[in-house]
């Protein structure tokens, strides 16, 4: 099918590809994660064509870059990255696509975290950045639903930069949409009212942004590190941890295992709960409004049932 | 701390389990000499599973058990034939091509499958830190089947049995390290196929004995391992296979003292030891007069461990530099270390801080960052200069140390020079006497 889609691409590319006509056409935009793809999606409508690279269910830190992905980008005139050093292989990627415009600083290039406050900064990036004041903080920004108005300010400069003939069309674009995520807002925050006091437990540190705007208590986190497996006392301290505060509910990703979080449940009778933290890794989060609706249904859901 | 060992306990009775199958098909391996057989047959049982999972079996259902089990029988049917296709190419690189082919396959159907299969992975990575009783209600009986077969049939299993008993030898194989692999990871359980089964056959022949001393070590190591994992805060699977490589180092220190001629032996480690730290010891020295800013891995190891060897070599206003960088950077870890944690108790506890707080905090938490990396750069500094102004002396120093360490044979090196030195001086004795001899011959 994918190999369909790109022959047709090519195929459209040869007849009408030298035709200024047909670039103006949709613009075509790569987007590193499927949430960032959702949120291209919303300030662009009908005039782009937003593709993300990553699958949804993927580690998008671990992602190994594909030959058809450089193929994707060669017609592409805007890429959209995560940044704070979550994808990293990305830099390389450009680098083969050899598009001067699509890399750091060129026209057709945006970093979604500019103006992001990170949480949690503890070192100093490896990634190629400015050079200063970026730290390594928590890349997993997009998941405080005030970010996405950074987010979306971010895509729409850069939508804007290279089709400056429709940038009015996508700041209204960009407007309706933070209308509806407002509303939605409001929805999420007053559902989750009755989680505040309630302390939570996770596979992997995820959560600082959502925990902030919902005011949750993630208390701890079975990896020590990224894919640093858990030692024994730092499980026993976990569940020493999770008897003495009764903690309810332990939170994994579909991508997580599933055996680590299922034996600290059935230690501490706590019940666990999957959330998806991109669009489109749970059935039903098929937006980036969508993936809050699931994952806040889920949570109450979870805590209703105790 | 009680409740990390009552945790501990039914992983401790999972290793040992595995010990127990492991150690017999480790034995029969290290005969058969195909050793690598059982990530081959792991990786086609994880492929046999990505199969099942890409027809949309769930990772832990009786479907994906059943693929992987086609699977595994599927390839004992190829890993019998393989003896003899061998003729030409090893066995062993057979079954290495069946490994990267089933590694690769799994990795190119993963990458179809329409809404990722990450998890996987998990099959391949177990974790027997978080196995459990439930875990033993399955294997004891498997293995006991598998274990009661193989000795109902040891005649015909033996060394080089005909083509359908090999068939057998691997399907049952299979079986067990499917299984196992789920529970342990790949790692953990080469360790206990080829580590306890090496070591009992490194000091018995015959089987009953090579089992019963693989069983005592490989059960002692993995206690040993627990041990390490408890004590030091290690991940456990990681800390099992160290475990076991240190209980092979340590069989082979031992085996020329059980086996061979012991004054000997004692006097071959001895020698080695010593030749390995004399080589250290130099290498360093060379490393420090060619490159005294590159980093020195045993003299900076010494500095952590004795930080009062800095002062053999700082000045007084070097070492106060460096001193001061390190409270320095160490204050500015604290103090970003506090407001991440004032911010993190604010998500929950208090007012919710407002957005102007929480960028400022993150600048903050930015500049604290690089000012540590500036501090960091400073004591590198200090200390490569340091280096540099002392490497002649140091090194030199150091070679000294180096030789007398070293265990050249001075004595026998003193006799030859005499012998050199004795060896002239008669052939001079000789000339002169012959010397008056010529003129009359002429």
């Amino acid at each position: 099918m994918r190999k369909f889609v790109v022959a047709r691409c090519l195929a459209i590319g040869l007849i009408f590809g030298p035709t200024p006509g047909w670039a103006q056409d949709r613009i075509r935009v790569v987007t590193t994660t499927t949430d960032l793809r959702s949120l291209t999606e919303a300030v662009g409508g009908d005039l782009v064509e937003a593709v993300s690279l990553v699958p949804a269910n993927f580690d998008a830190e671990e992602y190994q870059p594909k030959p058809q992905d450089v193929l994707r980008l060669k017609e592409t005139r805007l890429v959209v990255r995560v940044g704070l050093d979550y994808d990293l292989w990305f830099d390389r990627l450009l680098e083969a696509a050899g598009q001067r415009d699509l890399r750091s600083g060129g026209e057709g290039y945006v970093d979604a975290s500019f103006a992001i406050a990170p949480l949690e900064v503890r070192g100093v990036a490896v990634g190629p950045g400015d050079g200063h004041a970026h730290g390594s903080g928590n890349p997993h920004y997009w998941l405080d639903p005030r970010n996405a108005e950074f987010i979306t300010a971010n895509i729409l400069e850069g939508l804007s930069r290279i089709d400056p003939l429709h940038a009015k069309a996508y700041e209204s674009n960009r407007n309706a949409f933070l209308v509806r995520l407002s509303t939605k807002l409001g929805e999420w925050e007053a559902k989750l009212t009755q989680l505040r006091t309630m302390p939570i437990v996770a596979y992997h540190n995820s959560w600082p942004y959502f925990a902030r705007r919902f005011r949750l208590d993630f208390i701890d986190f079975l990896e020590i590190k990224p894919g640093v497996p858990s030692t024994p006392s730092h499980l026993a301290g976990i569940i020493e941890k999770m008897q003495a505060r009764n903690v309810r509910l332990v939170v994994r990703e579909p991508h997580e295992p599933e055996r680590d979080v299922t034996f600290v449940a059935a230690k501490t009778g706590a019940s666990v709960v999957v959330l998806a933290t991109s669009v489109g890794a749970l059935p039903g989060t098929s937006d980036y409004l969508a993936l809050f609706d699931t994952d806040v249904a889920a949570l109450v859901n979870a805590a209703g049932s105790r | 701390m009680i409740e990390a060992i009552g945790f501990l306990w039914p992983a401790f009775l999972v290793a040992v389990c595995l010990v127990g199958i492991h150690t017999y098909f480790g034995i029969q391996v290290l005969a058969r000499n195909v050793i690598f057989v059982d990530l081959a047959l792991a990786q086609i049982a994880a492929l046999g599973a990505t199969v099942a999972f890409m027809l949309g079996h769930g990772a832990q259902s009786l479907a994906t058990y059943g693929y992987s089990l086609s699977f595994t029988l599927l390839a004992a049917v190829l890993l019998a034939f393989t003896r003899a296709w061998a003729v030409r190419v090893p066995q062993e690189a057979l079954i290495g091509v069946i490994y990267v082919v089933a590694a690769a396959a799994s990795i190119v159907l993963i990458d179809r499958a329409p809404q990722g299969a990450e998890h996987l992975k998990q099959i391949l990575t177990g974790n027997i830190l978080t196995s459990g009783l439930s875990d033993i209600a399955v294997i004891v009986p498997l293995y006991l089947a598998v274990g009661l077969v193989h000795f109902l049939l040891r005649h015909r299993l033996a060394k080089s049995p005909s083509l359908f008993w090999e068939f057998v030898f691997y399907a049952t194989f299979g079986m067990v390290v499917t299984s196992s692999v789920a529970l342990a990871g790949v790692l953990l359980v080469f360790s206990f196929l080829i580590i306890p089964a090496a070591i009992g056959v490194m000091f018995a022949s015959t089987l009953p004995s090579q089992l019963a001393i693989g069983w005592v070590a490989g059960i002692l190591t993995s206690a040993a391992g627990f041990a390490a994992s408890f004590a030091f805060d290690l991940p456990t699977g990681a800390a099992i296979v160290c475990a076991f490589g240190a209980a092979l180092a340590l069989a082979g220190l031992i085996y020329p003292f059980v086996r061979g001629n012991r004054v000997a032996a004692i006097r071959t480690s001895f020698d080695t030891a010593r030749w390995v730290i004399a080589a250290g010891i130099a290498g360093s020295a060379i490393m420090l007069l060619v490159a005294p800013r590159a980093d020195l891995p045993l003299l900076d190891l010494l500095e952590q461990a004795v930080p009062s060897l800095r002062q053999l070599y700082f000045t007084k206003a070097e070492a106060a530099a460096y001193q001061d960088a390190v409270e320095t950077a160490e204050r500015h870890r604290l103090a970003a270390e506090q407001l991440i944690e004032q911010e993190r108790r604010s998500r929950t506890q208090g007012e919710a801080l407002d957005e102007t707080t929480v960028q400022r905090i993150s600048s903050f938490l930015k500049s604290y960052a690089e000012m540590r990396k500036g501090e960091q750069f400073v004591m590198g500094e200090v200390r490569a200069r340091a280096r540099e102004r002392i490497r002649w002396v140091a090194s030199l120093a150091l070679l000294a140390i180096a030789l007398l360490i070293a265990p050249l044979p001075w004595r026998r090196l003193s006799r030859v020079g005499m012998n050199t030195a004795a060896l002239a001086l008669r052939t001079d004795r000789e000339s002169e006497v012959r010397s008056p001899r010529t003129p009359q011959e002429g």
